[in-house]
Formats: structure tokens, sequence, C-alpha cells
């Protein structure tokens, strides 16, 4: 019995471990953001493209912004958009994949399909027709175009689970016992879907990271150019010049989508073996 | 004396299949239209109803009245929106969405036609290319050639899976193209077919990993197979047994990933052109977008997204015919 719960316990650790290094990006970003007195947007243009100093740890970049302030602000302001679809993503497909597998039919069958599609869209198509409307598209307009996709995924994997599970043993003897529908659905199959369907939150905000790392890299990033694609794309046009901040802009986006990757497939593991 | 009957019933039975898969390919048809009239219709509706004149986006904010009056009635934007509406689906359907606003006197569509061959070269051989190396990393992960190595590519495909094309594409670039010159810059219009594969081979890292991975998985499915067994006993070799026997079997979720790739790619390979400032369809719409060339900017998302829907319903169809059970509907 002491080693099943040993051997419980050591996903559960894994799982925090996972955690820890997008903890450490997060907090590390923030603290540079806050108290590092680094502005991303001030320029200095007799520093342009200048290589590292103790004064400025990554150097600088086009027209002599500082490196290390860029990539703070950026990863900060990347970890909270793609946390706020993601979550907004959660609170819309979960409740419409649980009722989708309830109800059956004609809606299931929409549901499936219609997630798959969007899914499987390209995002670039979607936000250049929705972001042709604005003069220059801000972060808010960025986020809506990935939050119009965010809900398919959590719609596709609530609607498994729910299906699962309102077919198990457990459920239908609740239906037997005459316990009331919302009593089913809010006592038992809710809180079995919600932690499978949870873990994937975290790949969905990986997926908004580089999202919107690319957007930002041809041109449809927020017009103050604090976006780690704006920093890839200054990058690329400097890199003959200065490949450090090619460098520093393809690590950057490395570091914080493989850590929250990272994450989830911790979370997942545990998750999982759990349930 | 039942023989005639079993035989009716046979005949009314090929009909019931006939009349499901015919069923099933016009609900096909049908859905993929719907999909592409809602995106096209989100496009003409972002222009047209959403706050901030069109005009002024074309023009900037310090346009002349007159001049803005002129540019709206050569896009019909002073007609009500209905029949704006009317004529924006006409178009669609005859490819004729008025000229190019940049390039006065070329069609929209003729355009996008234009900026198909570039990225549709790219395209293929960017999914041909990850489609072999893919498959082969796969044999190579699954045969006995490696023994416990196996783990080791495996790992290394996850690895590759996980890495974003787009902030190791311009590393790659610089370090390969610019700093070592080991290959031309394929934006460089004499870089010829040297620079087309090396712009393939960065775009079909990722989808060589996928294919991989996927293809695993159907291989390992199939690894201690009884037919493998007869094979093997045969005195096959054991590429004989994996390439020849097994790989067809296990062909059916390889081929679906690969039609998917290709939709994917045709309205997404943007990065990459925009990165070597090649020419074709993404850049197509990023220049139609950077300058507000309405009609462009229509016809080019509605292209893109009919070939996305196009290569979904290729893909649809290669998993009906290399396994006919899953079909649903």
């Amino acid at each position: 019995m002491i080693d099943a719960a040993r051997r419980s316990l050591r996903p559960r650790r894994r799982a925090v471990l996972a955690v820890v290094p997008v903890a450490v990006v997060l907090v590390g970003a923030l603290i540079v953001a806050t108290f590092g007195h680094r502005s991303p947007t001030r320029l200095t243009l007799e520093l342009s493209w200048a290589p590292p100093s103790a004064a400025r740890p990554l150097g600088s970049g086009e027209a002599g912004v500082d490196l290390l302030g860029l990539v703070s602000h950026a990863t900060v302001r990347a970890l909270v958009l793609a946390m706020a679809v993601a979550t907004v993503g959660f609170a819309v497909g979960t409740p419409l994949g649980i009722v989708a597998a309830l109800r059956g039919g004609a809606l299931e069958r929409w549901t499936l399909r219609a997630s798959d599609l969007v899914q499987s869209f390209p995002t670039f198509l979607l936000a250049l027709a929705v972001l042709s409307a604005v003069r220059a598209p801000s972060r808010f307009h960025i986020g809506v175009v990935f939050s119009i996709g965010a809900w398919a995924p959590f719609a596709r994997m609530a609607l498994v689970q729910a299906r699962a599970i309102s077919g198990a043993a457990f459920v239908e003897a609740a239906r037997a016992l005459g316990a009331a529908e919302g009593r089913v659905v809010f006592g038992h199959v809710l809180p079995n879907v919600l932690g499978p369907v949870a873990v994937q939150i975290g790949t969905a905000a990986a997926g908004v990271v580089l999202g919107e790392t690319a957007l930002g890299f041809v041109g449809l990033g927020p017009p103050d150019g604090v976006s780690l694609g704006a920093l890839l794309e200054q990058g690329t046009f400097g890199m003959l010049r200065a490949p450090h901040v090619l460098l520093t802009g393809s690590l950057a986006v490395i570091v914080v989508s493989g850590s929250l990757q990272l994450a989830s497939e911790g979370v997942r593991a545990w998750a999982t073996r759990e349930g | 004396m039942s023989e005639p009957r079993e035989r009716s019933g046979i005949v009314a039975e090929r009909f019931a299949v006939l009349n499901r898969v015919a069923r099933a390919a016009a609900d096909r048809v049908f859905g993929a239209g719907f999909v592409l009239l809602v995106l096209a219709s989100l496009v003409f509706a972002s222009l047209r109803l959403l706050p901030g004149d069109p005009t002024s986006l074309v023009l900037g904010e310090q346009a002349p009245e007159s001049e803005r009056a002129l540019l709206r009635a050569r896009l019909g934007l002073d007609a009500p929106l209905s029949t704006q509406y009317v004529k924006f689906v006409a178009g669609l359907a005859t490819l004729d969405l008025g000229d190019s606003l940049s390039r006065p006197g070329v069609p929209a569509f003729a355009e996008v036609g234009r900026a198909l061959g570039p990225t549709s070269a790219l395209a293929a051989v960017a999914v041909a290319l990850g489609a072999v190396g893919g498959i082969a990393v796969a044999l190579l992960a699954t045969g006995p050639w490696l023994a416990r190595r196996r783990e080791w590519v495996h790992r290394a495909i996850l690895a590759v899976a996980a890495t974003p094309l787009v902030a190791v594409a311009p590393a790659v670039t610089f370090l390969v193209a610019v700093k070592y010159r080991i290959v031309p810059l394929p934006g460089d219009p004499e870089s010829g077919a040297l620079g087309l594969l090396f712009a393939s081979a960065l775009l079909a890292t990722p989808l060589g990993a996928q294919v991989a991975r996927i293809a695993r998985a159907a291989l390992l499915d199939q690894r201690h197979a009884k037919y493998l067994e007869v094979a093997r006993a045969k005195g096959a070799s054991e590429f004989r047994v994996f390439v020849v026997h097994a790989l067809p079997v296990a062909s059916g979720p390889i081929a679906v990933v690969v039609a998917s790739q290709l939709g994917a790619l045709l309205g997404g390979a943007v990065v990459l052109e925009r990165l070597f400032e090649r020419p074709g369809l993404g850049t197509l719409m990023l220049n139609a977008y950077a300058s507000r060339d309405i009609p462009v900017l229509e016809a080019a998302v509605v292209a893109a997204g009919g070939l996305f829907i196009l290569a979904q319903a290729g893909a649809a169809a290669a998993t009906a015919i290399v396994d006919p059970r899953g079909q649903t509907t």
C-alpha cells in the first residue's frame, strides 16, 4: 500500500517539475519587465545593432532597442495572450462538447465536424480575413482571431470524454437510483470531464504563442513591435550585421513555446494516469 | 426458388451502398461550398460592416472626399449592401472580383493564378520530401536495423516535431545560406532548383516529423502480424518484409496525414515566402493586405481557402478508399 502511494506520488511530482520551466520563464520575464527599467520601445539610434554589453546583456536591435527589455515584455505579453485565448477556448468549448455529447444526434455530429474543420484551418487565412478591416491590428484583435478557433480542441476533447463517461457504470447507477439529470451532469459527468480537458490548456497556449509569433513575423503583429514575431523579423532583417538579434529571437520563441509544451506534457501524464 | 430473390436482395443492397456513397459525396461537396461561402462572407463583411471606412484604409486618412467617392464607386461600395453581396457572390462564381487596385487592368484572379505556381511548387516539393523522409525515418524507428537505438530515433522525431519552424528557419538560413553559402538564398531569382529544394527541405522538416510519428505508430501495429512471419519464413530479407509487405498495409493513416498537410501548406507557406521574399500566394496576400488591394485580397483568401478545402476533401477521399470501414456519414 505504501508502494502504491509512492508510485502515485511520483507522477505528481513529475507534473510539478514539468511546470517549473514555464513558471521560471514567466516570473523571470515579469521581474525584468517590471523592475528592469528597460523600455521595449525606447530607441537609442547610436546603439543600433550593437552587440551585447554589460549595460545591455542581450545587446541592441534595430534602431537601438534594448533586446532584454524587448524579450521580457514580449514574453509576458505572449504568455498572457496565450493563456487568455486558451481560457476562452476552455470556457466556450467544454460546455459545448458536454452538451453535444449528452444530446447526441445532429448536434453531436455537427460539433465534431465543425471542430475538425476549425482545428485544421490555417489561422493565417482567418487572420487576414478578420484583420483586413483594421488599419493596424492590436493585441486585442489578434486575441479575437485566435479565440475564433480556440474552442474546437476543447469541444472535441470534452465531447469524447463526456460520451465515454455518460456510458460508465457509475453514471448509469446514479440514473437508476433516480438522480435528476442536473445532478448527473454537474455531480458526475462534469467533474470527470474537466481534468482531462483542462490539460489541453497548455497545448492550446503553446499553439497560440507560435501562431502569434508567425503572424508578427510576417508583419501582422501589434504596431508597437513588442512581440516575439517582430523580434524574429528584426533578426532576419539584420542577420548580416547583427546575428545576435536573430539568435535571441529564435531562442526566446523556442524557450517560451517549449516550456509550455513541456508543462502540458507533464500535466497530461499525471492527469491520464490518475483518471 | 430462392435464388432470384437473393439476387435481387444483393442488387438492392448494392444500390443502398451506392446511394449512401453518393449522398456522402453530395454532403461533402455541399459542406465544402458552405465553408467557402462562410469564409468569403467573412472577408466581405469585415471590410464593409466593421467600423472604419475602407476607402480611408486604401487612400489614407487625409484623402479628399472627391477621391474617396471615386474609389467607392469603382469598388461598388456606394451600392446597398445586399446588392454588393449578390455581386460579390456572383463574382466568386464567375471568378471575377474586379481588377487589382495597385495594378489597374489586371484582374484580381489573374494575380492569384500567377502567384499559385511558385507556392504550389514549394508546397508539393515540401510535402513530397516530408513524406519520403518521414517514412524512411519511421522504417528506421521500427525495423530491426538499429536495435536498441530505435528509441533514439523516436525521441529525435518527437523533438523535431516540437521545434517551431518560425524560430528555426531564419537561424538555419543564416547559417547555411548566408554565412557559409552552402546553398543559394531561395529568394534570389537565380537560385533555381537548389534554392527551391532548400526552401522545401526547411518546410519539409516538421512535416516529415509528423509523417514519421504517424508512420511509426502504423508500422508498430503491423510489426508482429502473422503475414510478416510468413514472409520471413519464406526467406524475405528484413528490408523486403518492411518495405514491400508492412508499408502498404500501414499506408492508410500516412496518406491521410500527407494529404492534409498539402492543404495547410497551400494556404500557409507564408512564413517561408516572407523569409525568402519569394513570390507566391502568401506574399501576394501580405502585399494586398499592406496596400489594401481589396479585390486581390478577397480573391486570394478565397482561393487559398478553396485549395485548403479541396485538399481536405482529397484527404477524406483517401481515407475512404484506403479504409472503407470508417464511413460514418
